[in-house]
């Protein structure tokens, strides 16, 4: 395989077993907080600790975590420096001609709102990533059974979930063969092909999907789906670490809620 | 003796016009092992789907026990209640994101309380020895357990006969033998097993009765036998002979005298030859034993105890528990499949053999050893369990 998925670091967690709502609710709980938060060192010291908790309690690999987080922070970067330049508030900083047409300026208070929106994003990144790389999909179909929603939504999303990799997998093959053949030498060459491969893609789902129906009927289908059994998993432990750690952190939230980088408040 | 199934003069044709199957009979009775071997195009995944009405014959019926099919939905339900079809490619058979969900997925549909329904996953998951993989996505599994657990799916529904297209395809051998030994298994369970195979070394062994498939039709449906040993028809269905029977031909046109019963397995083709090197010798005081544990009435005991000592000289595992538990107690197998003939084998050659197994597959050891020792007028001893546990 040349990809990894997120969802199969998940299947690997090391907390894989905890309680997928323990999980849910400690990664939505920091997002709460980052986006809440009025200070950066709240969503930062969120970042780093969810961090972490996801690379020593959830046993990836720093590295790849690192590589992870450099696409969404790439992004982030380059939309902070925009506002860093565009609002202007308060006293400037550092000023920039250019050609005449245009006056870059950053003052104290784009830098303060810069940092604060960095941090936020930053800190509900690693939030996002903790769920996503601990709690694997399948364990979310019964939690989602738990908070009444609608059956169909749910096996529609199971079977979607199933045939996701079998898609990716069929794909990889189109590809392969594609490849092997020279299919991705030249530009338009390489157009072509992967209309090929969509079109192929498109008519065995087309296929896949009629097979689904009699496999389902040789199984004597009658509009029921087994959900997968409550996990014997731990709960209480980690939801008592989890509220105490959301606790501390909206403490934290609080006290350090009118600190800026550069003392004034944003205006 | 009534049939379990029977097709009556079955046509069928693809939505394209092309004739599929072109009049087919046939009866398949309880309990049967039957190998539908042909070509690949010769209709035999065809024909297979009309077992559990997937595909509805275009003239003639389909009969189980003695009720013609009705085709209406309450009717379709209940047939494929009693038989379980699983498909050649388990990804199109895999419908659910879990093994748990996907093995529960016809319990669930037939109405089967939790406790039923969470008992018969367990119990198809067992069967096919992967228990403890109910919370993996299937797209983690090799090849071999995907196909496993299309099997424990449709284990966990308890039919009575189970069609299985091609089930050895894409399987690496070992994975291809414990399939096999399976569906022996099932069988002795008293389960009608159907598969279809254009593997004709795999058929001869295995299969109670042989139909050679060929362009639609039935060409010969008779014990393995039979089906195998004639060459033009089998060339007329683009199959070849099992090396067995090439080799036991090519030893006759040498000039061996013809024996009465053709060799079914490497054990018989041994003794075949050694009855004409040295006919009528029968000495039984060099026959080595069997000796069998039961490994469900174990307990917590270790395998390893009994495997001290000399006397044993080769140790092998038949069924998928008594295989876990050998692994679990680090004993090293050197038989997994074919296992009772093997130490048959090594018996005639004076060495003796351990076989774990399991509850009713005591008993088919017992039956094949005195098959073998009606045919062949040699001795094996057997050890049963309680007599070799006392010996320690």
């Amino acid at each position: 395989m040349y990809y990894e998925l997120l969802e199969d670091i998940a299947q690997e967690s090391k907390i894989r077993d905890v309680n997928p709502a323990v999980k849910l609710i400690l990664g939505l709980g920091c997002i709460l907080i980052c986006i809440s938060s009025d200070g950066f060192l709240t969503p930062l010291a969120i970042a780093l600790s969810i961090s972490l908790i996801t690379i020593v309690l959830g046993g990836i690999n720093p590295r790849f975590y690192l590589k992870l987080l450099l696409i969404p922070l790439g992004f982030a970067i380059f939309s902070v420096l925009v506002i860093i330049f565009i609002r202007n508030s308060g006293d400037v900083i550092f000023s920039l001609d250019l050609f005449g047409l245009l006056t870059l300026t950053v003052t104290k208070g784009s830098i303060n709102e810069g940092v604060l929106i960095f941090s936020r994003v930053f800190g509900g990144m690693c939030s996002l990533f903790f769920i996503s790389l601990t709690t694997p999909a399948t364990e979310t179909f019964t939690l989602a059974k738990k908070c009444r929603i609608p059956d169909f939504i749910i096996e529609l999303a199971m079977i979607v979930y199933r045939y996701i990799f079998i898609l990716i997998e069929e794909a990889e093959m189109i590809y392969t063969a594609q490849l092997m053949r020279l299919g991705y030498g030249r530009k338009k060459g390489s157009i072509e092909s992967f209309g090929m491969m969509s079109g192929a893609l498109f008519i065995n789902s087309w296929e896949s999907g009629e097979r689904l129906i009699g496999a389902m009927d040789a199984r004597c289908y009658n509009g029921k789906f087994a959900m997968l059994g409550e996990q014997k998993a731990v709960f209480g432990s980690p939801l008592i670490l989890s509220v105490l750690y959301l606790i501390v952190f909206l403490g934290v939230m609080f006290f350090t809620g009118d600190i800026d980088l550069y003392g004034g408040i944003i205006q | 003796m009534n049939p379990i199934i029977r097709l009556n003069n079955i046509e069928y044709s693809y939505p394209s016009g092309q004739k599929a199957i072109k009049g087919i009979n046939l009866e398949i009775y309880e309990g049967e092992k039957i190998a539908l071997v042909g070509s690949n195009g010769a209709g035999k995944s065809t024909l297979l789907l009309m077992f559990n009405g997937m595909l509805k014959p275009d003239k003639g019926s389909v009969v189980y026990r003695e009720k013609p099919v009705s085709y209406s939905r309450d009717a379709l339900r209940e047939l494929r209640k009693r038989v379980g079809f699983v498909f050649q490619n388990p990804d199109h058979q895999i419908i659910a994101p879990t093994v748990f969900q996907d093995v529960a997925f016809g319990p669930v549909n037939l109405d089967y309380s939790e406790d039923e329904v969470s008992r018969s996953v367990s119990e198809g998951l067992m069967y096919v020895g992967l228990s403890g993989f109910e919370r993996r996505p299937p797209h983690h599994l090799s090849g071999g357990e995907k196909k496993k657990v299309a099997i424990a799916g449709i284990l966990a529904m308890n039919p009575a006969v189970l069609v299985f297209d091609e089930p050895t395809s894409a399987l690496d051998p070992a994975s291809s033998e414990s399939i096999m030994e399976l569906l022996d298994e099932l069988n002795q369970e008293g389960k009608t097993v159907i598969i279809s195979t254009h593997d004709v070394e795999l058929a001869y062994p295995w299969a109670d009765r042989v139909i050679l498939m060929n362009n639609g039709k039935i060409i010969t449906c008779s014990r393995p036998a039979g089906a195998f040993s004639d060459g033009k028809v089998l060339r007329d269905a683009k199959l070849s002979k099992p090396v067995l029977l090439e080799l036991y031909d090519s030893l006759f046109e040498m000039g061996m005298p013809e024996s009465e019963k053709l060799p079914k397995s490497v054990l018989d083709f041994v003794h075949m030859i050694e009855n004409k090197i040295n006919p009528g010798v029968n000495c039984c005081e060099e026959c080595g034993s069997i000796y069998l544990i039961d490994a469900d009435r174990l307990g917590d005991e270790s395998l390893k105890k009994y495997l001290e000592g000399d006397r044993i000289d080769f140790v092998g595992a038949m069924g998928s528990y008594a295989k876990k538990r050998a692994e679990n107690d680090g004993v090293d197998l050197n038989f997994t499949y074919g296992v009772i003939d093997k130490c048959l084998l090594k018996a005639i050659s004076g060495r003796n053999s351990l076989i774990i197994t399991t509850g009713g597959m005591v008993k088919r050891v017992t039956d094949r050893v005195d098959e073998f020792r009606d045919e062949s007028g040699k001795f094996v001893n057997v050890v049963s369990h309680d007599d070799f546990v006392v010996m320690f």
